[in-house]
């Protein structure tokens, strides 16, 4: 019997080894199941749901459905998972000018305009997709799905009996949904680190994903300046924040991508040019959105990548005149003309130009671009507008 | 048996409290003082007044509800102030009406306005031409946008700075039907503004 004994003891010993060892977060990238279905009824409901939000998304109007920019997107995800994997995947890309990308349990990505415009290179936009495919591949939106039910559950029993003893349990329920933010955050982490795997696996260098977030952080700072406030990094998470805070994730992706340096080409050019006949049409989104700090920081990183292109040149010149102050408008002039000199070619420009002398009261300059205008396109849909303007 | 004659009670006070911050009719005929403003107009049909409290001076009319057809008077936003009541002055401060601006940067501050705080991420400005508020040189213009319930919709808006003071009426409605179909009604009620 006590041989017996000892050997179950040694059976559990081994079978608790190997689950240490197992729940190990090392280098294993997840088991890659081909074709996965959900199996269970917790997981079919959520595929349901996800497929008809993928419908949505689909025949949705701020999908940008022309050029090559979804297959590009996929193709970088592709690059980095491998084949294989992202065999899976369907990449809506949405016309929304914040940073932001998710994925479904079915396997759809949805990646918004305001990612690809801040991204400076391929590595970059492959450190937000390979995150995010971390939690598809991890299944997280089922986990997360059990998860809440499990608390908004026992939430609900905890107000149920609270209501019968006639006793206040709000302490007891926040706890509770501070267990599900801090589930999510550690999902976050998890998806992070996996995101890295695939990041330095790929050849593509593994401090783009800390640099991802030191750029979001320099960016909100910019944002809070800009608007005359004080810039405040959130140093520790809050209770109800679902994600690690900026600091803490670019701290431990940078420690994590210095264990796995992975390769050394971003492929910054590539990346320019497969962004470049989307970027006026990004750059517009932007610098309208009443954010002038975060814009005019996001246009300097990226002329620090590959110079002031007529572009962005163009861009900041219209950040510049719609803020509007005297000094403003003298710097918009000039990014005009230096957009005009570097190849920037819309007859709008002229237009624009005019329109910015002219606020800033140079009316004789602002006549002669306003004429170069309606000379460049005389059958403007503003046309008669800038001629009373001239007229004036 | 108790609760029936607190329910009746509770009802009466939610529909006499109700009341106060009810929608109303505007018949055809003159009506001054709009937006608690100089603008008058006088249109020739009926149309609805909506309670939403969009700005201190801002009123919204409509014939079928806000999302179908909405008129949207801007009476006299001074310099400093926003084109209406920002949500969240933090972290979406709205573009503020400025001194010198040029009359085409009417329709700019309409889309700023739009992109940081109605979450519209597409919307352009479709053609703009000079026209006339009452009696004071203006701007009228066309524009197109998406806003986050996924509906296309038109909008033209009619606008002037009068005593440095932005003067705007917008007409915004679904591009599919929507539009076309109200478009003369409020071109009627357009041309009866004055100041």
């Amino acid at each position: 019997m006590r041989k017996g004994a000892a050997f179950a003891l040694t059976c559990v010993g081994i079978a608790l080894a190997g689950r240490v060892a197992a729940a190990d977060p090392g280098l294993a990238l997840p088991a890659y199941t081909a074709a996965y279905q959900p199996t269970t009824v917790d997981e079919r409901g959520m595929w349901m749901e996800a497929d008809e939000r993928e419908r949505m998304l689909r025949d949705s109007p701020l999908r940008i459905r022309d050029g090559q920019l979804e297959h590009y997107v996929r193709d970088v995800l592709c690059r980095e998972v491998g084949a294989e994997r992202c065999q899976s995947v369907r990449v809506y890309v949405m016309e929304i000018p914040a940073l932001n990308a998710s994925m479904m349990a079915n396997g759809c990505m949805e990646v918004w305009t305001g990612l690809l415009l801040r991204a400076r290179n391929e590595a970059e936009l492959a450190a937000v997709l390979g995150h995010e495919f971390g939690h598809f591949e991890l299944r997280h939106q089922l986990m997360g799905f059990k998860a809440q039910r499990g608390v908004t559950d026992a939430a609900a029993w905890i107000g149920v009996i609270g209501a019968m003893a006639n006793t206040n349990v709000n302490g007891a329920q926040l706890s509770l949904a501070g267990s599900l933010y801090r589930f999510n955050r550690d999902q976050e982490t998890q998806a992070d680190l996996i995101g890295l795997k695939y990041l330095a696996a790929s050849g593509y260098p593994a401090k783009a994903a800390s640099e991802v977030w030191q750029q979001a952080m320099a960016e909100q700072d910019a944002t809070a300046i800009g608007r005359g406030q004080k810039p405040k990094r959130q140093y520790s998470a809050g209770f109800f924040d679902t994600h690690p805070p900026d600091l803490k994730r670019s701290q431990y992706l940078a420690e994590a991508a210095a264990r796995t340096p992975g390769g050394s080409d971003a492929r910054a050019k590539e990346y320019r040019e497969a962004i470049a006949p989307y970027l006026p049409r990004l750059l517009a989104a932007q610098v309208r959105k009443n954010d002038f700090g975060g814009s005019d920081f996001i246009l300097a990183a990226l002329a620090e990548q590959g110079g002031w292109t007529g572009d962005l040149l163009f861009a900041r010149a219209e950040l510049y005149r719609a803020r509007g102050n005297p000094r403003d408008l003298q710097m918009a002039s000039l990014w005009y003309r230096d957009a005009k000199a570097a190849g920037y070619a819309a007859p709008e420009l002229d237009r624009n130009l005019g329109l910015a002398l002219l606020r800033n009261g140079q009316a004789q300059e602002a006549r002669q671009a306003l004429s170069a205008y309606l000379a460049a396109k005389p059958d403007a849909s503003d046309a008669k507008m800038i001629q009373s303007l001239l007229a004036n | 048996m108790k609760l029936v004659p607190i329910m009746i009670a509770l009802s009466i006070t939610v529909a006499t409290t109700g009341a106060s911050f009810a929608n109303s009719l505007v018949p055809a005929g003159p009506r001054a003082g709009i937006a608690k403003s100089a603008l008058s107009a006088k249109p020739d049909k009926e149309w609805n007044r909506l309670s939403l409290a969009l700005g201190r001076n801002v009123e919204v009319w409509t014939v079928d509800g806000d999302a179908l057809n909405k008129v949207t008077f801007f009476g006299g936003i001074a310099s400093g102030s926003p084109l209406m009541r920002e949500f969240d002055k933090k972290r979406q401060p709205l573009p503020k009406v400025a001194t010198n601006m040029l009359i085409t940067d009417i329709p700019a501050l309409l889309e700023s306005t739009y992109r940081s705080q109605n979450a519209v991420s597409q919307m352009s400005i479709d053609s703009q031409e000079p026209a006339m508020l009452g009696a004071h040189k203006g701007i009228r213009f066309t524009y197109s946008f998406t806003r986050s319930d996924e509906v296309a919709r038109k909008g033209e808006g009619l606008g002037a700075i009068v005593g440095g003071k932005l003067y705007l009426v917008t007409y915004e409605a679904p591009a599919l039907h929507f539009f076309d179909k109200d478009l003369e009604r409020y071109r009627v009620l357009a041309a009866s503004l004055a100041l």
